[in-house]
């Protein structure tokens, strides 16, 4: 006879509401898998519409808990798993806009392709869901789930493209590196876990505040952290861990490249934040030379090995290492007040530059989907000569999201950029924020290189063939391309809501 | 670092016996190369035409659903043998499991995952229409071997 154990378990407190962004994206995804199998294909564009609808619910749900946040203060969801902040609602819209605008660009591409299917949107809805996860996780083993669920869909998403070897090639190799990199963060994961004795942020960040520094295991957990730094750097594509990222962007299909390069870096900022500034300042000397050195390797690669790409889309993924160079330089200047009460200008601007960097990307990568016709592979600079007399909107549209990207005055990207410099000038960082002016000096060249290619090369044979049939394309990509423009020049022009709803940034729960 | 020595030692062990495998088979062993012996993947029978290039792969989509209930059983059994203590918590989250991958496997069905044989796509015949019009009949396609129907006069021909 098995003597019957004593019932000493009580389940967490579980608060459907405030869980409620995550839950619609999910539920979105897996709603839209199995309608999406069951039925015969949908009208154009349905499958689409779906995924806005639910991105622009989980977005709206996540503005209404902005405002209860606002009122009653940071708190954490599921028995301490997941933290509920302001940061976290953030990078939750943020993640969103993402979502919408590539699902409208997804739907124009894939039109041009005939491949039309619910796949492609359950999966954007699936790594958004992972990606939240991760930008809200209070638990290292939570974070790590959340990293896993972004990647395995990021990797089925990069090789979707099924006639393009160039796509299967992006995919494989994003899963080998970046199944390497999970490694070393859950290895990093393990180790803090054996120095402190717990995963849990709240947990580590007590047990640091109460232990006598001698007793600590110092080389674990410095081990532990470094590891983790390495696993965030790749998903960040931070160098030197930036070398998939060109081929990754290059091969996969164009709105793909737009969602990683979006949603991804949200994400795993969203995590990196995390893990340093909230579950380590103790150990801020330690990691914040780190982070120095690569947000300085960050931004020179990105700009000066961008300068010699003939391929748009290579160009497009080094520039945006040197964007990952100037968000972490808003990271290093938050590291200088990292665990104080109010963390300083550095987080708030890290959540500006992110949200405006999203939504310019993203358009580049909308205008590189539709100028490389169905084939998805006239993405090379060469094809863009005359590119302005042959869809002279879209030019437009594209020169916005280069010179927004340049930092040029009224649009976002002046704004992000002059928030992070900011920040690091007001923390003394001098010295970077300097570096990061000059690359963004080098990297100006390039994009202006793309825009005089567009509007005064002459066009030669090839791109004159290119004119021809194939470029058409639906009202979705205008959609998605039109909003992405209007923000970035609404936001370059009255930043002022913006920047004070990132002022609230700065407390985290605990 | 003496919690640690056991593990070291039977890494030395096995790396040990690993090389003095290798060693006591490269001395020890009488060498008669044959055809059969260097063949790859060498079963003692000569292989007699080339293996197929190509073959069909939804071996891999079983594979994939077995999986699948390989994980949801691992999760099942714990939670049927701890279900009185785990309460209502339990129950919600085993059944929201439950649902999640009950949705996963009508996904894979109705995608086709257990369809064997050679694939029926269903095809738009509208592009076909002139084919497939009503006009179209026997008497109208088909020409008649014999004189029935036959127009006067093309008996000549």
């Amino acid at each position: 006879m098995i003597a019957q154990p004593v019932s000493t378990f009580t389940g967490p407190e579980i608060d459907w509401y405030a869980l409620s962004p995550l839950l619609v994206l999910v539920a979105a995804a897996v709603a839209l898998l199995v309608a999406g199998a069951l039925t015969p294909p949908w009208p154009k564009g349905g499958y689409a519409i779906v995924t806005v609808g639910a991105a622009t619910a989980s977005a709206v749900l996540a503005i209404i808990q902005w405002q209860n946040i606002s009122d009653d203060g940071p708190s954490t969801l599921v028995a301490g798993a997941v933290s509920f902040d302001l940061s976290a609602m953030f990078f939750t819209i943020t993640i969103c806009v993402a979502v919408a605008l590539v699902a409208l660009l997804t739907d124009d591409f894939l039109r041009r392709q005939a491949l039309d299917g619910p796949e492609f949107y359950a999966l954007y809805l699936v790594a958004a869901a992972g990606g939240i996860v991760m930008a809200s996780a209070n638990d290292l083993i939570v974070l790590f789930l959340g990293v896993e669920t972004l990647s395995l869909a990021l990797y089925v998403l990069a090789a979707a493209d099924r006639r393009r070897s160039k796509s299967q090639e992006s995919g494989l190799k994003y899963f080998v590196l970046g199944s390497f990199s999970s490694a070393f963060l859950l290895y990093g994961i393990a180790l803090v876990y054996g120095a402190t004795g717990s995963t849990n942020i709240t947990r580590v960040v007590v047990y640091l505040q109460e232990s006598v520094p001698l007793e600590r295991f110092d080389a674990l957990l410095l081990t532990g952290v470094a590891l983790m730094m390495v696993g965030l750097a790749f998903k960040i594509a931070a160098a030197p861990f930036h070398v998939w990222t060109p081929d990754v962007y290059e091969g996969a299909p164009s709105p793909v490249s737009a969602f990683m390069a979006s949603a991804g870096k949200v994400a795993a900022f969203g995590a990196l934040v995390r893990v340093l500034i909230v579950a380590l300042p103790f150990y801020r000397e330690d990691w914040q030379p780190v982070v120095w050195v690569l947000a300085l390797v960050s931004l020179v690669v990105g700009s000066v090995l961008a300068v010699v790409q003939t391929n748009v889309k290579r160009l497009l993924a080094y520039s945006s290492i040197n964007h990952v160079g100037f968000v972490l330089v808003g990271i290093e200047s938050a590291a200088h007040r990292a665990g104080a009460v109010d963390s300083g200008p550095g987080v708030p601007s890290v959540g500006v530059y992110l949200l405006a960097y999203t939504v310019m990307v993203i358009g580049s990568f909308g205008v590189v989907a539709i100028a490389s016709r169905s084939g998805d592979d006239a993405t090379s600079l060469d094809s863009f000569r005359g590119f302005a007399t042959r869809r002279p909107v879209l030019a437009v549209a594209f020169t916005v999201f280069l010179l927004a990207q340049a930092g040029v005055p009224f649009t976002s990207g002046f704004i992000a950029k002059f928030g992070v410099v900011q920040a690091a000038v007001e923390e003394r960082s001098y010295a970077i924020a300097l570096i990061a002016m000059l690359t963004s000096v080098v990297a100006a060249f390039l994009y202006l290189r793309i825009i005089v290619t567009m509007w005064m090369s002459e066009p030669d044979d090839a791109s004159v063939e290119l004119a021809g049939a194939g470029t058409s394309n639906s009202w979705t990509g205008t959609l998605s391309i039109g909003l992405a423009a209007g923000f970035t020049v609404a936001v370059g022009i009255v930043p002022g809501w913006l920047l004070d709803a990132a002022d609230d940034l700065t407390q985290f729960a605990r | 670092m003496g919690q640690y020595l056991p593990i070291i030692v039977l890494a030395v062990l096995a790396a040990l016996f690993g090389v003095m495998t290798l060693a006591a088979s490269h001395l020890l062993a009488p060498r008669r190369p044959s055809d059969a012996k260097e063949a790859p993947y060498e079963c003692g029978i000569v292989p007699s035409r080339e293996p197929p290039e190509r073959f069909p792969v939804n071996f891999y989509i079983v594979a994939m659903l077995f999986i699948m209930f390989d994980i949801e059983i691992i999760f099942l059994y714990p939670y049927a043998i701890g279900r009185e203590n785990l309460g209502v918590y339990g129950f919600v989250a085993i059944m929201i499991f439950s649902v999640l991958f009950f949705l996963t496997f009508v996904y894979e069905v109705a995608r086709g995952g257990l369809d064997w044989g050679p694939v029926h796509r269903s095809r738009d015949l509208s592009a076909d229409a002139d084919i497939v019009s009503p006009e179209r009949t026997s008497a109208s396609t088909v020409r008649h071997v014999g004189l029935d129907g036959r127009p006067a006069g093309e008996e000549a021909a």
